[in-house]
């Protein structure tokens, strides 16, 4: 992979690691670490504990896909790219899983994010001091800093030359940001006529040709606008075209297909194996640790179901869903909303509004879309008959405005494992999920103010899309053992050879996507492992 | 924006050029090429209400060009789900076995006909309750019938805009991204994006 010849069809065939090469480790002799899940948790410190010389291991619940052979365009047939296995929503807002929030297969969730990356900002961490809710972080925006710089340089990020918002950055995105489509260009004319600031997004997609560490060139973007379904030129920084190809070149072994069952611990409490089915048989790989990054839903329900690391009785508390009301509209102009990447602009003017009557804030998105999430958002949305046939013929003239916010923690959004059983005969996980005041204020906010955006803009048939992405916290990181999970490493108060590092660890949801934070958080957890094993371990 | 805004024959043109990955050719044309399903889930009848339902949830003319009933009903006989479903519902095959049921009786409750004997605009009158969460009928007692409405459509509205002649209707042709799109921006289109019949060329 050393060569620096660009591939000729502009596809990212070559960071598809052929698993014939990868190192293979016995099942028997213990591993340095066994990390469960390969999403955004999980990838980035699997590359960083192969490249220290660990032998790890990489479990993954689904498969290992070739994106250019693999991935269709076509929503319907990319429906293998979710978690798809039922989960109960309850509550008075009950959460959509599937495509909505869960990814299966290599890369996790990342296999369908937007890629829409921006920062957390210095106050996003101290929410409790700043607002009396919700909780602080354990940590300052200090120490993600480094992780962003890193990342954003690794990953490729395509982002402005100044960005408006937040600290100063220490250095410049490493590329241009991608074009604007339709829908940002809207958003731009709405907002400079109401003298909101915009800048285009920051984005894990090359807007050029980049040359990744240990990984090779990735080609640019070509604006498929199928992020959300899965990319399939490799020019999206999902894991499985970056720090999974380079963790496997720095020796890790990665078992695709391995749905994790069991964590088994010895009468001192410490996990000696972990448990897991493939291709139909079950096997047992012993371990010295591990690292559980599943997610937010699978992380809880991995820890019930073993009566694991929950003397705090946290685990599958604080579940926090970002606010994310959609507004869309009709224009004029021809929009052709499935084109570019579907999140080119961007405003954190409204990140602490003034004069607001609710803690934390949003950030707002410009988004294209894709016309069957289009057609089905509509009729969940109410309409149907001759109605819905008129929207989905004015699909080439639609474009969106969307906001990502704060969401508080509640003793009422939780968690739990229901008693219906799954086909592996595993219990199903039920989770609560209703809006808060605080959510139901920041919503409303929102909504007046993307209303006048569209209008501004020219938006005909203006309709709210009300929703809530990314499922965050139900394994919180704290800095005292009776309040949280995981310490501030994230490291088990109680299971002192367990780590948890995905979203489940947030203590608040962040006024911005989660997904460069939870990269950021895994090459820390990764560090100070890393720091502490030398120590404990010489 | 009218029923006849796009010319035919876009999608089904550009599945035959290089314009399509082979991949993305493969799922559309046997998409394209599939028959209406004889019910494996449903019995007849029901099968033949849900037909009648979904004909006023996405009107088409005659019974194509999607066979919206004949797709539930697949998924339903294989046992496939999307990865959650609401906690007041059951699981989706009995889900719908009631829901259906639940807007027979609303049909009698209300017209004192089945649902396939009422005219259109009773049928209407039926949905509208039922979606609304007001519709009569003892099987609404234990199935909220709003629920029920909301999954049935987004599942019909999903069937209806995966098929080409339907995207074709819309004008979309975004599986024709094998080149990359490079015109993105406001009235930019590329050559092989059609034009509305009230578009100028040169947008």
């Amino acid at each position: 992979m050393g060569d620096l010849v660009l591939p000729e069809n502009g596809t990212a065939d070559r960071v598809h690691h052929p698993l014939e090469k990868m190192r293979r480790f016995p099942l028997t002799e213990p591993v340095d670490a066994v990390v469960i899940g390969t999403g955004a948790g999980g990838a980035p410190l699997l590359a960083r504990l192969a490249a220290a010389g660990l032998k790890t291991v990489a479990l993954e619940a689904g498969p290992y896909w070739n994106p250019p052979r693999d991935f269709a365009t076509d929503e319907k047939a990319q429906e293998f790219l979710f978690w798809n296995d039922e989960r109960l929503s309850a509550g008075a807002n009950p959460l959509s899983f599937g495509k909505n929030n869960s990814g299966t297969g290599v890369g996790g969730s990342t296999l369908h994010y937007t890629a829409y990356t921006p920062r957390a900002q210095p106050d996003d961490l101290r929410l409790r001091t700043e607002f009396g809710v919700g909780a602080d972080w354990p940590l300052t925006y200090r120490d993600l800093e480094p992780y962003y710089d890193e990342l954003e340089r690794f990953l490729g990020i395509s982002g402005p030359a100044t960005y408006p918002w937040g600290p100063p950055r220490r250095a410049a995105y490493p590329l241009a940001p991608l074009p604007l489509n339709g829908a940002a260009q809207l958003m731009q004319r709405g907002c400079a006529a109401l003298g909101i600031r915009t800048s285009p997004a920051a984005n894990a997609a090359l807007s050029a040709a980049y040359y990744q560490e240990g990984v090779g060139w990735r080609a640019a973007c070509t604006n498929r606008g199928f992020c959300q379904a899965g990319c399939s030129t490799g020019a999206k920084a999902s894991m499985d075209v970056t720090f999974i190809p380079l963790a496997l070149r720095r020796g890790a072994e990665l078992r695709p297909d391995s749905f994790v069952t069991r964590l088994e611990t010895d009468p001192s409490g410490r996990i000696t194996g972990v448990v897991y089915q493939r291709d139909g048989r079950v096997e047992r790989q012993s371990c010295r640790y591990a690292f559980l990054c599943a997610g937010a839903i699978e992380t809880p329900r991995l820890l019930l179901l073993n009566g694991l690391a929950n003397a705090s009785g946290q685990v599958g508390r604080n579940f926090m869903a970002h606010t994310g009301l959609q507004i869309w509209g009709e224009f004029e102009e021809t929009v052709r909303p499935y084109k570019g990447i579907p999140g080119a602009l961007i405003s954190e003017d409204p990140h602490r509004p003034a004069n607001a009557d609710f803690a934390g804030g949003y950030l707002l998105q410009s988004i294209g879309v894709m016309p069957v999430t289009y057609a089905t958002q509509a009729a969940r949305a109410g309409r149907w008959g001759e109605e819905l046939k008129r929207a989905m013929r004015a699909y080439n003239h639609v474009a969106g405005i969307n906001i990502l916010g704060e969401c508080l923690p509640y003793e009422h959004n939780y968690l739990e494992l229901s008693d219906e059983l799954d086909p592996r005969g595993l219990p199903k996980p039920r989770v609560h999920f209703s809006n808060g005041e605080n959510e139901q204020r920041l919503t409303n906010h929102a909504e007046r103010l993307m209303r006048e955006i569209w209008e501004s803009a020219g938006a005909r048939n203006p309709w709210a899309f009300p929703r809530n992405a990314h499922l965050i916290g139900t394994c919180r990181m704290g800095s005292r053992s009776e309040k949280a999970v995981v310490d501030a490493e994230g490291r088990s108060f109680e299971v002192p050879n367990l780590y948890v590092c995905d979203n489940s660890v947030f203590p608040s949801a962040l006024s911005v996507n989660p997904a460069l934070t939870i990269m950021a958080l895994s090459l820390r957890t990764a560090d100070h492992f890393l720091k502490k094993l030398n120590r404990l371990d010489p | 924006m009218h029923a006849d805004s796009y010319p035919d024959g876009t999608v089904r043109a550009l599945l035959s050029s290089d314009a399509v990955t082979p991949v993305t050719r493969r799922v559309l044309l046997e998409r394209l090429a599939a028959q209406p399903l004889s019910p494996q889930f449903f019995d007849a009848e029901t099968f033949g209400l849900l037909k009648a339902i979904c004909a006023r949830l996405v009107p088409q003319v005659g019974n194509g060009p999607v066979d919206l009933a004949g797709g539930i009903d697949q998924r339903l006989a294989g046992g496939r789900t999307d990865g959650w479903r609401y906690n007041a519902m059951p699981p989706d095959g009995e889900a719908y076995r009631m829901g259906l049921r639940g807007i027979e009786e609303s049909a009698k409750a209300q017209f004192n006909l089945s649902f396939q004997q009422a005219t259109d605009a009773e049928k209407d009158s039926i949905l509208q309750r039922v979606q609304a969460g007001s519709a009569p009928g003892d099987t609404w007692k234990l199935l909220p019938s709003d629920r029920f409405f909301e999954e049935m459509l987004a599942e019909a509205a999903e069937l209806y805009c995966s098929h080409p002649l339907v995207q074709e209707e819309m004008g979309y042709v975004g599986m024709a991204d094998a080149p990359g799109w490079s015109r993105i921006g406001l009235n930019e289109r590329e050559e092989r994006e059609p034009l509305e019949k009230n578009e100028q060329k040169d947008g």
